[in-house]
């Protein structure tokens, strides 16, 4: 008899005994053992087509300007480290580094900031049972859906009138008040996985919220905290609407902006400089990855289990 | 309920707070300076700003740096960016009334700016704190919006029709006619062109210069057509753009232009700094640009094709100017800047022609007369005679109407529209825009 | 000893329950206060202030209330309508092609093998950086005549003469660009597929259903949720594209506005042109739209999405 399986709870009574469970298991070892081969050549091989444009970036940094259009070898023979000497050296007058600082400074305290407010935030519905509660989660994961153009206009304005145009405020006021409702999202999630009893037995013992929050919850959400710092740093150092709109003088840019300060049409541009600067500017992203890379993956992959 | 009431009042705050933007600015017009020269006692900073890659910036600051040796109580606080992004920032101060004390700014966007007032008026600045008398009374006039002096043209170009000696050479054609018409033009281009057809790479004889906006405007002068009239809207009509339109279409629907996809991937080359076109039509002071970017031994330069009267008749446009914010705490300093700009024989020395012929004999005095800059010179003294008459006064929106027209010309080249939809499409645009 | 309180739902609230739902309710606004702030300031607000600008033809100097003349020139504007057919193309094309590749690779990335772990870290990076503008620098050098892309395709024969600049192949370049960045749904998907109950494929197994069958009937619906939550924000997040089209197309939308993604429209015509109401109609008009997506997401969700239990 065949078990139908188009309903999505699992079979009461299985059919399925632990000798057939072994027996499979052991007939797919050793389909896999052949296919082990071919199965890490395939992987491998689209491994390398998805890594291959970080792959000839890197390479082509290296290259003349004049030989990085148009070419598909990754060496050549006059590789240097020239354009990175060009890159370093800023923009008229504007060092790299003081890009570098900008983005640093952008970056770091937007995920102060963010990390912050997202918390207290998300304890908030998370474990707090107040008056209106639903209706301002609604609220809030309604703005996750938001598209930002429609704020965007307005908030420029907004800026304008503050005369907060070419300074760092206008980047930065919304990390402070936990404004992406990803972040806010992802650490409510988190907590929903945390008993209750650690609450509730301090609430007993006569703890206010506030105490709750800083002696208990706080150590306890240290890794949706390191999660969300991380995805802030990456998103924020990457980030280029904000400071397009907002950083109007060359030593406030950012490293994004920058970018795009080395190719201006009315005279020659360096391209290989350009390549490189990109590089340089991705940097900080590829060493946070690859150092936290367990957080933010386990961090996407609980936001989408639970969503 | 009271929560909601209460939400209501915040929203209601927050949106109130965002469009008291709306109705600011324009409000007092340039303060009534009296003219006069800075106290060499005050300390003042003054803020500036330009557009232009690092080349410009490096001149800029060798430039400020001999000002702050003249003015050391004066500290310059310099900023630049990209042509692109310069408007757009001038639009935002200028809202927030919190222009630069000075800007290099454009004749395309001089009228936006001057007529809200946002730029200083210079005339009592005139001989009395900016000389003027280096250049010419017509030059000068350019800056003018309405009775307001609103920048002192810093340099001049012309138009040029450029080409690569060597390009000609291996295509086997002669150079054109300094005398030719814009019929026998393209004659030549064809001719250019069908010859280069089957070199490997392919060489053209041009690529389609009707894009080029100013060059149309130059060309509706030469024919003695108005081209804005005294409302500020546009004086000639949609018949006059199709005709300039087909001026190549010999080359066009021969398919003898080169594909835009192919020359697309020549970025950030155009089709003449990559050896490609045989000719190019721009201003007189790309030059120095174009030999770095061909890296081509020479270029020549030729003025324009004659119109159907016989004449040349081209203009001088200055290619850019300086003006001081209207809001501006330091006006005699401004002006004191803006002078030493202009007219320092330094400076012309530092910049040479990379803005354009210094606009005042003083600046161009020390310019040493060499290689790109020395040509350029040379060029336009040598056909002054046809250089004569003046740039059109232009309206304000000048800056989109000219974005637009570069938009359209994409268009045609791709095939997407043809040169009658590009002619009512755009005449649409700017009559919306002007208005 | 027993308590006798009687069940709440006969009684009115007693005095200290009632204060400390008041204290709950206080301490909960007062956590909450940066988030209201935000809230009104800098979303609320601003949306409330843009809709009155796409009423007006405001261009930062002044406010003309112009009534629905921003909307109706929506859409008698050629360039606008195009905006739509790109960002409506790029939607309704990278968004299914992103999530079945992701979904494929989860699904290989689901046994138990070793040196998982890296595949998973290699195809996840590049999400990370696919919006950034490094990428979108490198991403159009990659497609120029000659170049990786282009020499790649002539192995096969095919000469195309760069992507770049080229109005036919502007869209498939962003769709790939998009395809790249497969990682972000695919590590989700690899969460969801770990879930699923080993015993119900092996069931299947014994009886007989081959691979595709068991895809179906088992992976499809128990992984339901997670398709629904990945198709959802893609589908919100393809409409928003805006930094690579930025940088590839030059800040214009080149060549001849086949990159002219709706946002980067809204950009020019509010940033550049300084038509902040129109630009301000542009924003509204994408609100509704992907807010009626949204709804009908939701909404013919409940015919394919099978929850587990309730997990709420």
């Amino acid at each position: 008899m065949t078990t139908t399986l188009t309903d999505a709870t699992p079979p009461t009574s299985s059919p399925v005994t632990q000798e057939d469970s072994d027996r499979l298991r052991q007939q797919a070892q050793g389909r896999s053992r052949l296919g082990s081969v071919a199965y890490h050549a395939f992987m491998v091989v689209v491994s390398l087509v998805v890594l291959y444009p970080a792959i000839w970036m890197v390479f082509s940094s290296t290259k003349p300007h004049a030989e990085i259009l148009g070419s598909v070898s990754p060496f050549s023979p006059n590789a240097s480290f020239d354009n990175y000497l060009t890159a370093l050296q800023g923009i008229g007058g504007v060092s790299f580094w003081t890009f570098v600082w900008n983005s640093t400074f952008v970056a770091v305290v937007s995920v102060i900031a963010t990390v912050a407010s997202s918390a207290v935030t998300a304890y908030a519905f998370a474990r707090i049972d107040f008056r209106g509660r639903g209706l301002w989660f609604a609220v809030m994961l309604g703005t996750l859906l938001l598209p930002f153009h429609v704020t965007m206009i307005p908030q420029y304005i907004l800026f304008q009138r503050l005369g907060l145009i070419n300074t760092f405020t206008a980047l930065l006021i919304g990390n402070f008040l936990a404004t992406s409702a990803f972040h806010v999202f992802l650490i409510v999630q988190f907590l929903r996985g945390l008993p209750r009893e650690l609450d509730e037995a301090a609430r007993i013992d006569g703890a206010g919220h506030l105490r709750v929050f800083t002696s208990i919850i706080l150590p306890l959400l240290r890794p949706a905290l390191i999660t969300v710092a991380i995805f802030v740093f990456i998103s924020t150092w990457n980030e280029f609407m904000g400071p397009l709109l907002y950083l109007k003088r060359p030593d406030l840019y950012t490293l994004p902006i920058a970018l795009r300060l080395f190719v201006d049409q009315t005279t020659t541009s360096d391209y290989g400089a350009q390549v490189a600067m990109a590089v340089l500017a991705l940097i900080p992203v590829a060493i946070f990855f690859f150092v936290f890379q367990r957080y933010l993956i386990d961090g996407v992959a609980t936001q989408g289990l639970k969503g | 309920m009271k929560r909601t009431t209460l939400a209501l009042a915040a929203a209601g705050a927050a949106a109130a707070l965002t469009l008291s933007a709306c109705g600011g600015g324009g409000d007092t017009p340039g303060s009534d300076s009296t003219g006069g020269t800075v106290d060499p006692d005050e300390e003042i900073t003054l803020t500036m700003t330009w557009w232009g890659n690092d080349d410009r910036a490096a001149r800029y600051t060798e430039a400020l740096e001999l000002f702050n040796e003249e003015y050391p109580n004066i500290t310059v606080q310099p900023t630049f960016s990209t042509w692109d992004d310069y408007w757009t920032a001038r639009a935002t101060e200028a809202a927030g009334n919190s222009l630069p004390d000075v800007m290099q700014t454009d004749l395309a966007y001089l009228s936006q700016f001057g007529n809200r007032n946002q730029f200083l008026d210079l005339t009592p600045f005139v001989d009395n704190g900016i000389d003027v008398s280096g250049m010419s009374d017509s030059l000068l006039a350019s800056g003018q919006v309405g009775d307001a002096l609103v920048g002192i043209p810093q340099s001049t170009n012309t138009l040029a029709l450029f080409y690569n000696p060597a390009t000609l050479e291996s295509l086997g054609v002669d150079a054109p006619d300094a005398e030719q018409t814009w019929a026998d033009f393209v004659d030549w281009s064809v001719a250019a062109a069908e010859a280069g057809a089957s070199l490997d790479p392919q060489l053209y004889g041009t690529g389609d210069f009707t894009g080029v906006f100013w060059l149309f405007v130059q060309h509706l002068v030469q024919e003695g057509i108005e081209v804005f009239d005294a409302d500020g809207q546009v004086a000639f009509s949609e018949q006059d753009v199709v005709d300039w339109l087909q001026l190549v279409a010999p080359l066009r629907d021969n398919d003898l232009f080169m594909a835009p996809e192919a020359v697309a991937q020549l970025e950030p080359l155009g089709g003449f700094t990559a050896n490609l076109f045989a000719t190019e039509f721009s201003w007189d002071n790309f030059l120095a640009g174009y030999l770095a970017d061909s890296g081509a031994e020479s270029l020549e330069m030729l003025p324009l094709p004659v119109g159907s009267t016989g004449e040349h008749a081209q203009f001088f446009k200055p290619s850019m100017l300086l003006s001081a914010s209207a809001n501006t705490q330091h006006p005699e300093a401004a002006a004191a800047l803006i002078d030493f700009l202009t007219n320092d024989p330094e400076v012309g020395a530092i910049f040479g022609t990379s803005r354009g012929v210094p606009s005042s004999e003083s600046a161009r005095s020390q310019l040493s007369a060499e290689g790109a800059d020395a040509q350029v010179i040379a060029f336009e003294e040598e056909w002054a005679d046809v250089i004569t008459e003046s740039t059109p006064v232009l309206p304000e929106g000048y800056g989109s109407i000219e974005a637009e027209w570069l938009r359209l010309a994409s268009e045609l080249a791709y095939g997407n529209i043809t040169v009658e939809e590009f002619a009512s499409q755009w005449m649409s645009a700017a009559q919306s825009t002007l208005s | 000893m027993t308590t006798t309180h009687p069940p709440a739902t006969l009684t009115a609230p007693r005095p200290s329950q009632r204060r400390a739902r008041m204290r709950e309710t206080i301490a909960g606004y007062t956590f909450l206060l940066p988030w209201l702030l935000g809230f009104f300031l800098l979303t609320f607000g601003p949306m409330v202030a843009s809709l009155y600008l796409s009423f007006t033809d405001y261009d930062l100097f002044e406010a003309n209330w112009v009534g629905l003349d921003n909307y109706t020139g929506l859409f008698s504007d050629p360039r606008y309508l195009k905006s739509v057919q790109v960002t409506v193309t790029y939607v309704l094309i990278s968004t299914p092609v992103k999530l079945v590749a992701a979904l494929l690779v989860a699904m290989l990335l689901n046994a138990r093998r070793r040196g998982l772990g890296f595949y998973r870290s290699a195809f996840y990076a590049p999400s990370l950086v696919a919006a950034s503008i490094s990428i979108a620098i490198v991403w159009k050098a990659m497609f120029v005549d000659d170049a990786a892309v282009d020499s790649f395709l002539q192995i096969f024969g095919i000469d195309t003469g760069g992507w770049v600049g080229n109005q036919d192949l502007t869209m498939p370049m962003f769709v790939l660009l998009a395809l790249w960045s497969f990682g972000g749904p695919m590590v989700i998907f690899l969460a969801g597929l770990k879930q699923v109950p080993t015993e119900l494929y092996e069931a299947a197994e014994m009886d007989g259903a081959g691979a595709f069958r068991r895809f179906l009937t088992i992976t499809v619906p128990m992984m339901s949720p997670v398709i629904f939550f990945n198709l959802l924000m893609e589908t919100i997040g393809a409409f928003q594209v805006f930094g690579s089209a930025f940088i590839i197309s030059g800040g214009t939308g080149a060549p001849a506005d086949s990159a002219l993604f709706y946002t980067l429209y809204l950009y020019i015509r509010g940033f550049t042109d300084f038509r902040m109401g129109y630009a301000s109609a542009m924003a509204w008009v994408l609100v509704v739209v992907v807010g009626v997506i949204t709804v009908l997401l939701f909404k013919t969700s409940k015919g394919w999405v099978h929850y587990q239990g309730d997990s709420r």
